[in-house]
């Protein structure tokens, strides 16, 4: 009785292989609105960054398509895209780590706190003093991780009371003051040098990216970090261990959002209370924009394209409002993000219309 | 009879695929009429036209009531009085019956706009009542049983009885509903033909069609194929019109070695509705696990795989297994695929591919890759061999039918080449064609010494698969039923019938 079945279901798929042949997936071929064409919905991120650079380009030529406003805004953003992918690995498992700018705080304050001569007797290479930040930070991770997992915490709240416990050593740490490190010129040369023109903490970025995009697209690992984010009861009766999943996702965040603390700290090397959470919203909105951008789920490529398209419209609006522009940066991030993501629920709203009206066919 | 809907030339193309096609399809007044037809068929197209939620092509003729009625239009649709309960029902769980039937219709208020809560309560018990469901109407809908539930849906559906009611549409109500909760929904339908109101009644299920509707339509390759009475049809007429060709239900010939030493051993099994069970199953033996809602028949699989926590021993080939751990399971050999396909085993934002093999994707690594080219084709061969309806590998798996789905649970579960394979309610939700193939598979399975213990509310489908079935009754086994024993297929789905009916006598006894 199964071959006329089966036949049947070759047919059917046999359809629907020329459809995916003439280059129009889905088999939506007829329907394809302009919009989708130009690829607006999955590259808008790409299309916004085009429209900042020659709409501030011919504003402000000078200062904002010099080589010298590209490199800063290269380096300026690479500890808020080290926390961009400290918030997407936990965030592709449906997890949030919300206390990642407090951590990465706490790593500025370490670093610059063992490794300063005036502050205290503890004057340690910072070599030494970079790497008890991060490993400070990473036992954050693990403190998180057992309250979500083995508490049973949703994500949100205990992330966000961590974050607030971590704030709390932080101020205690700086004695809510200034702290400046006072560092070798090795370590400096770390956070503020060049190389072959393009700022040498960009490169720490790109190789953060590029490890994260591995593991996430190309290892079995990624593919249980988006599973546990999908379906999680699912994928705990398809063998994965879960919890484990999103504990390791929290120490993975905690110990990069140390990282972005260390290179902050080569870079500007002082540290105010305020340092940690203004990183964290530009942070989160890279990843929510970038969440719709180029695959429909939190990916890093996205997270990239969003942050420096981001980055680039601010700088543009700060040189266009001039002396006066502290306000930009809250308010640009804000719109953009609600702007990205209500056009990405269109998108996906559009695409369940489209997704039942074929089912039901 | 008066036929108060007639539909004519009724047609719906999507892009690339045409959903119904010149569909003819009437309503008597006050009849149970039913609408049956594999997944894809078009009887969903059909009933979505009628709400209103899909535009028809043009060139049909439809006409409500001797006057023209306008298709594709849900105004049209609610003022000639059809009403529609789907089978997700739509209702707020966490609010009560009461507050249920005021979502579609509001409150009566009395002054400063008061809640005017006894006379909305007696209301909802009434709406209720009439349909033979005498239930709390203050408690939260989630509480109530799954027929209640139905219940209420119908009520809502109902209520604004000014206007005449003059047919409801029920899309597969029974899909998730346990037997004895299916003879109250249908007492329900009986009572509102009774009132005059003409059902139609979409089911998987053939055996509720025989039992509930007068007249049947069967729909195939989005074609109307026939409407007859149901006195006038048998079962195997039935299941022929709607698959299109006759079927000859397999028997299976498959003699389980008894020297060979039990691969699946279950000593003192006791958790969730389960009180000291225990049985083995040998590499190659089919055991069916057959009892009614809350006997324990639901909650075996999950404690046998991990999914709930359990008290006793599981052992596999002798080696006992981690209570509460699917991993564990998983790598000792066992393979299972839960009921509630939706809930527990799909991941809806995934692939085909990524659904597949997540239960050990490590098995397409080269080096610390993933070779996703391997995978692929991996994927592939997987699809060809449960023949699964989807445009590729790359397909994301909620595009799929239910069915289809559910090949790709099986696959998941296929590919671990399990020592002991376990399936809570495999045809759930399933059609005709896809159940076979399904159940061709389980035979496979056992055929490669696989141990495989199938949970089923369909005594045909045990019957159909298993060398021995045990019977649940408040969390024990309280009989077994053996294949040999009898003579056929037939006659064993009538004696697991026979002892789930008589379940709490033999307790009795005991």
């Amino acid at each position: 009785m199964n071959e006329s079945l089966k036949s049947e279901g070759k047919h059917m798929s046999g359809n629907n292989e020329t459809a995916t042949a003439s280059g129009a997936p889905q088999s939506m071929a007829p329907q394809k609105s302009l919009l989708a064409k130009l690829g607006l919905d999955r590259f808008s991120a790409l299309y916004l960054w085009g429209a900042f650079m020659v709409i501030f380009g011919l504003w402000k030529t000078d200062t904002f398509l010099s080589v010298a406003s590209v490199k800063l805004i290269a380096g300026e953003n690479v500890a808020v895209g080290i926390l961009a992918l400290a918030f997407l690995i936990p965030f592709c498992a449906s997890t949030f780590d919300l206390s990642i700018g407090a951590v990465m705080s706490l790593s500025v304050v370490i670093t610059c706190f063992l490794s300063d001569e005036k502050s205290r007797s503890f004057n340690m290479p910072v070599g030494y003093a970079a790497l008890i930040a991060v490993l400070a930070c990473t036992c954050v991770g693990v403190v998180s991780g057992f309250v979500v997992v083995k508490l049973k915490v949703n994500s949100f709240i205990a992330t966000l009371g961590i974050g607030q416990v971590v704030s709390a050593i932080v101020l205690k740490l700086s004695f809510n003051r200034q702290i400046t490190g006072t560092f070798s010129s090795t370590f400096e040369r770390f956070g503020r040098g060049d190389i072959l023109g393009i700022p040498v903490v960009f490169y720490y970025l790109a190789v953060l990216g590029i490890i994260c995009w591995f593991v996430l697209e190309h290892t079995p690992i990624g593919r249980y970090i988006y599973a546990t984010g999908g379906n999680p009861e699912a994928a705990r009766l398809a063998g994965l261990r879960t919890d484990r999943i999103m504990w390791g996702s929290l120490i993975a965040s905690s110990f990069l959002a140390g990282v972005a603390g260390v290179v902050l700290s080569a870079k500007v090397g002082l540290f105010t209370s305020a340092t940690g959470p203004n990183y964290l919203f530009p942070a989160i909105a890279a990843v929510f924009f970038g969440a719709s951008q180029l695959k429909g789920r939190p990916n890093v490529g996205g997270t990239f394209i969003a942050l420096y398209a981001l980055a680039f419209g601010i700088k543009g609006l700060q040189l266009v409002v001039g002396t006066d522009s502290y306000w930009v940066n809250p308010m640009f991030q804000g719109t953009t993000l609600i702007i990205a993501v209500a056009l990405a629920s269109q998108r996906g709203v559009a695409k369940i219309r489209k997704r039942k009206a074929a089912a039901s066919a | 009879m008066t036929k108060i809907l007639q539909i004519f030339s009724l047609s719906k193309t999507f892009p690339g695929q045409v959903a119904l096609d010149n569909a003819t399809f009437d309503v008597e007044e006050g009849e149970v009429h039913a609408l049956v037809g594999q997944n894809g068929s078009g009887k969903s197209t059909l009933i979505k036209v009628l709400a209103g939620f899909h535009q028809p092509d043009p060139g049909h003729h439809v006409t409500m009531r001797d006057e023209i009625f306008a298709m594709g239009d849900a105004q049209a649709a609610a003022a000639a009085g059809i009403r529609f309960v789907h089978q997700d029902l739509g209702l707020v769980e966490a609010v009560s019956a009461v507050e249920n039937l005021a979502l579609g219709f509001g409150y009566r208020t009395g002054f400063a706009k008061r809640i005017k809560w006894r006379e909305e309560t007696k209301r909802a018990q009434k709406a209720l009542s009439d349909l033979g469901f005498d239930i709390n109407v203050r408690v939260p809908v989630a509480a109530l049983g799954g027929a209640a539930r139905t219940g209420v849906a119908i009520a809502r559906a109902l209520q604004d009885a000014e206007q005449n009611i003059s047919i409801l549409v029920l899309d597969e109500p029974t899909a998730s509903l346990p037997g004895a909760d299916v003879d109250r929904l249908f007492e329900a339908v009986r009572r509102l033909k009774a009132r005059g109101i003409s059902v139609v009644f979409v089911s998987h299920h053939l055996e509720e069609v025989f039992e509930i509707a007068d007249r049947v339509t069967v729909l195939r390759d989005a074609k109307v194929v026939a409407t007859r009475n149901t006195s006038e049809l048998d079962m195997p007429t039935l299941i022929e019109l709607i698959v299109g060709h006759k079927v000859t239900a397999a028997t299976v010939n498959r003699e389980v070695d008894a020297s060979l030493a039990p691969r699946l051993q279950v000593t003192g099994l006791s958790g969730l509705g389960l009180d000291d069970v225990s049985f083995d199953v040998r590499p190659g033996e089919v055991l069916g696990v057959a009892g009614l809602t809350g006997s324990g028949r639901d909650t075996l699989i999950p404690s046998l795989s991990g999914a709930i926590d359990r008290l006793g021993e599981v052992a596999i080939d002798g080696k006992a297994l981690k209570s509460a751990d699917p991993g564990a399971a998983i790598s000792a050999g066992m393979a299972f695929v839960p009921a509630d396909r939706l809930r527990n085993g799909i991941i809806a934002l995934m692939s085909v591919r990524s659904n597949t093999t997540i239960a050990n994707v490590k098995r397409n690594k080269t080096g610390l890759r993933l070779n996703h080219k391997k995978e692929k084709a991996e994927t592939r061969e997987w699809i060809d061999r449960l023949s699964v309806v989807t445009t590729g590998s790359e397909a994301p798996i909620s595009t799929l039918s239910g069915g289809n789905q559910q090949k790709v649970m099986m696959s998941r579960s296929f590919r671990l080449e399990p020592r002991v394979l376990l399936l809570d309610e495999p045809t759930q939700g399933v059609d005709i064609g896809a159940k076979e193939e399904i159940h061709t598979f389980v035979d496979s399975a056992a055929a490669t010494g696989s141990a495989v213990v199938v949970a089923s509310t369909d005594s045909a489908e045990l019957a159909r698969l298993c060398d021995r079935v045990i019977v649940m009754h408040r969390g024990a086994i309280v009989d077994t039923v053996l294949r040999n024993a009898g003579t056929g297929a037939g006659s064993m789905a009538e004696r697991i019938d026979q002892v789930l009916l008589a379940g709490s006598s033999l307790v009795a006894h005991k």
